[in-house]
């Protein structure tokens, strides 16, 4: 027993010391993309798209009882990135969603469904709370349902032209996609992979030290067999 | 409104988000308030800056000195994370760690009589070199320390004449010839004691504790200790999104919150903007059931700003001071805990420290005294003096579950131990964290 090496027995012997291996998880940049906008406008939907390629019109809204996060490699330039998408989890349905949800955020995904004008003008509240909570990310537009285009009172190209114009320079990239019938999906995250990770190449942001129980690898102490 | 939950929860503190993650995940139908507009109740960290300024009434504002207000993030309870502990434990089980993310607490500290602080060795080389003991007292120290850590209740190999329900704290001490400085920090910087009870009590808990600092210091080095960055508001909110995920309802900004009883004085639901929500049971925090709680203390807080490094701490970006009560003549631990911009709580160059501890006299801001000489020049100071309450009974016969407030521990252990407590009462089955964990159905 002389030789084990917990840290608070002190073994007082100096030879015996503990070596610390503090390599830190390493791999492809991973970017943190927040899905924002009004309860209802299809932002679940870009979620399970984006999860595993599935649409459902169940009503009920359980489809994604228990998923919230999810990771996809891209390749940006020959080299593979990660983006992870966040759902809202529906707390935006009765109040605030939490200023913890914007933490470290590169990206705030903006949606609107194209059949819902309201869900439009709305918008620049999101933005407010954005630049409030995420500092630095970027914000991407997204109008769902574009399949719907056409029937009742929608959102128009001059609506969106007005918008940008309005928002100035604070909007990185504008699609229209539909989840029902997959169209536009996979190239706005591709394209937003590209914009980010030229972004974060510029400012290079360093998280060292960063600790998350049960994914960073622990010390590794030097155990030494008894007996 | 008008539907019916099996639980609703008054309040966002962190207990009660923790239960209404694990209510949600097993199934529950759950509706959760708060009178405020933010997340945390009692447990939050409040920003803008502003919002700490008017909560203590100071009548001005942050000078610009002091940076953006928004970069703030100001704790009004001081804890950290044990990185062993159960808090820990629950947040991997459950998944919620996915949403946060933590740094290391750089340094532990003892204080010793005459006013000098030293560092809780970390390891080997740091006990080697520490002026907290002689030569010959620590060798004793370092024997006492190897019993604890082979000490296996399973194998009497291991007890050496010691009865972990009968030996006391004390007689295991003298066992092996400790003195009185010794006692003093083990008790109270290592096995966290917040005061001398635990010496006539047996020592199977002092033993615990005192694993439970070697096993979480072993994790991540430097200190036991893991503090969230944007402070600890972040962790009642990473289970509140834990319940939204599993179908729970998120209500903010009901200031008239209160519950309802059914003439036979069990809960009937919670009535809010003139509406009744129907529940089969009701988790809240003291503050909305005061008539079920009883007030068994104070606890004293001062929230400093400083704008350096606390003094004998090599430029510590964070830690923790303990003031054993036998080093300055009390019956309760000081506290210090402090933290600074590297945990993204605070504009750059700007610490915000919490001195605390157990009132024990009429006037409590003094009794802070030996912890707030400690920080040199303090450029803000916020003081609250805090009622401790506890539920007077189970709440089983009104199916209204109570909290108690946060007591004057630096760590989480006794607020999971709470959490435990209530989940067992409330739903009659025993807590096992393998049964919330969460798992993603694709994928």
């Amino acid at each position: 027993m002389a030789g084990r090496a917990m840290l608070l027995t002190y073994n007082f012997n100096v030879g015996g010391s503990t070596s610390v291996c503090s390599t830190m998880a390493t791999g492809p940049p991973n970017y943190k993309i927040i899905l924002c906008g009004e309860y209802g406008v299809g932002k679940s939907s870009i979620f399970r798209r984006f999860l595993n390629d599935t649409f459902t019109t169940d009503k009920c809204k359980k489809s994604t009882v228990g998923l919230d996060q999810h990771s996809r490699p891209f390749t940006v330039g020959g080299m593979e990135v990660k983006l992870t998408l966040w759902d809202t989890g529906g707390m935006e349905r009765m109040s605030f969603i939490g200023s913890s949800y914007y933490r470290g955020a590169q990206a705030a995904l903006l949606c609107y469904s194209i059949d819902n004008k309201d869900t439009f003008t709305i918008l620049s509240q999101y933005i407010l709370d954005i630049v409030m909570n995420a500092e630095g990310a970027k914000i991407f537009l997204c109008g769902n349902r574009s399949d719907c285009a056409g029937d009742g009172e929608e959102v128009t190209e001059a609506d969106i032209e007005n918008f940008i114009r309005e928002c100035g320079d604070v909007l990185s990239g504008v699609y229209r996609i539909s989840c029902r019938d997959n169209s536009g999906i996979l190239e706005m995250f591709s394209d937003m992979a590209h914009v980010m990770h030229k972004d974060s190449l510029s400012r290079m942001t360093l998280r060292k030290e960063i600790i998350r129980p049960g994914e960073t690898p622990e010390l590794v102490h030097n155990k030494k067999k008894c007996c | 409104m008008d539907e019916e939950y099996d639980v609703i929860f008054l309040g966002t503190g962190l207990k009660e988000c923790i239960l209404s993650g694990m209510m949600s995940v097993t199934g529950k139908k759950v509706l959760h308030m708060d009178r405020n507009k933010y997340y945390g109740a009692e447990s939050a960290s409040l920003t803008p800056l502003n919002e700490v300024y008017e909560k203590f009434s100071k009548g001005y504002g942050p000078p610009e000195s002091m940076g953006k207000p928004k970069d703030w993030n100001v704790d009004l309870i001081p804890k950290f994370l044990m990185a062993n502990g159960k808090l820990v434990k629950l947040l991997v089980g459950t998944g919620v760690t996915r949403y946060l993310e933590f740094k290391s607490v750089e340094g532990s500290y003892v204080y010793k009589k005459g006013g000098k602080i030293f560092k809780v060795p970390a390891d080997e080389k740091e006990a080697l070199a520490t002026s907290l003991m002689g030569l010959f007292e620590k060798r004793r120290f370092r024997k006492f320390l190897m019993f604890v850590q082979e000490f296996d209740e399973a194998n009497p190999k291991t007890h050496n004449g010691v009865n972990s329900s009968v030996t006391t704290s004390k007689d295991l001490y003298d066992k092996f010839g400790l003195d009185n400085n010794t006692t003093d920090f083990i008790g109270h910087s290592i096995a966290l004691y917040l005061n001398d009870n635990y010496l006539t009590q047996p020592c199977g808990d002092f033993m615990s504790r005192i694993k439970l600092y070697s096993e979480s210091l072993q994790r991540y080095g430097k200190s036991p200790y893991l503090y969230p960055l944007y402070g600890l508001g972040e962790l009642p909110q990473g289970f509140a999104r834990l319940s939204a995920i599993y179908g729970g309802t998120y209500m903010l900004a009901r200031p008239d919150a209160e519950i309802v009883y059914g003439d036979d004085g069990r809960v009937f639901g919670v009535k809010a903007e003139g509406e009744v929500a129907k529940c089969k049971m009701v988790i809240c925090d003291p503050s909305y059931a005061k008539d079920k709680c009883e007030k068994i203390g104070q606890v004293v807080r001062a929230i400093c700003i400083l704008n350096h490094p606390i003094q004998d701490t090599n430029k510590a970006q964070s830690g923790q001071i303990i003031i054993p009560q036998n080093q300055v003549n009390r019956k309760d631990d000081i506290y210090v805990c402090y933290v600074c911009d590297a945990h993204c709580v605070s504009s750059k160059g700007f610490f915000l420290a919490i001195v605390s501890t157990t009132v024990e006299t009429d006037n409590p801001e003094q009794e802070l005294l030996p912890g707030l000489q400690l920080l040199g020049q303090i450029e803000e100071k916020f003081v609250e003096v805090s009622d401790l309450y506890r539920p007077i009974d189970n709440g089983v016969s009104s199916q209204v579950f109570v909290t108690e407030s946060y007591d004057a521990t630096t760590h989480f252990e006794t607020t999971c131990n709470d959490v435990v407590r209530i989940f067992e009462q409330a739903t009659g089955q025993p807590f096992d964290c393998s049964k919330v964990k969460t798992q993603p159905e694709d994928d």
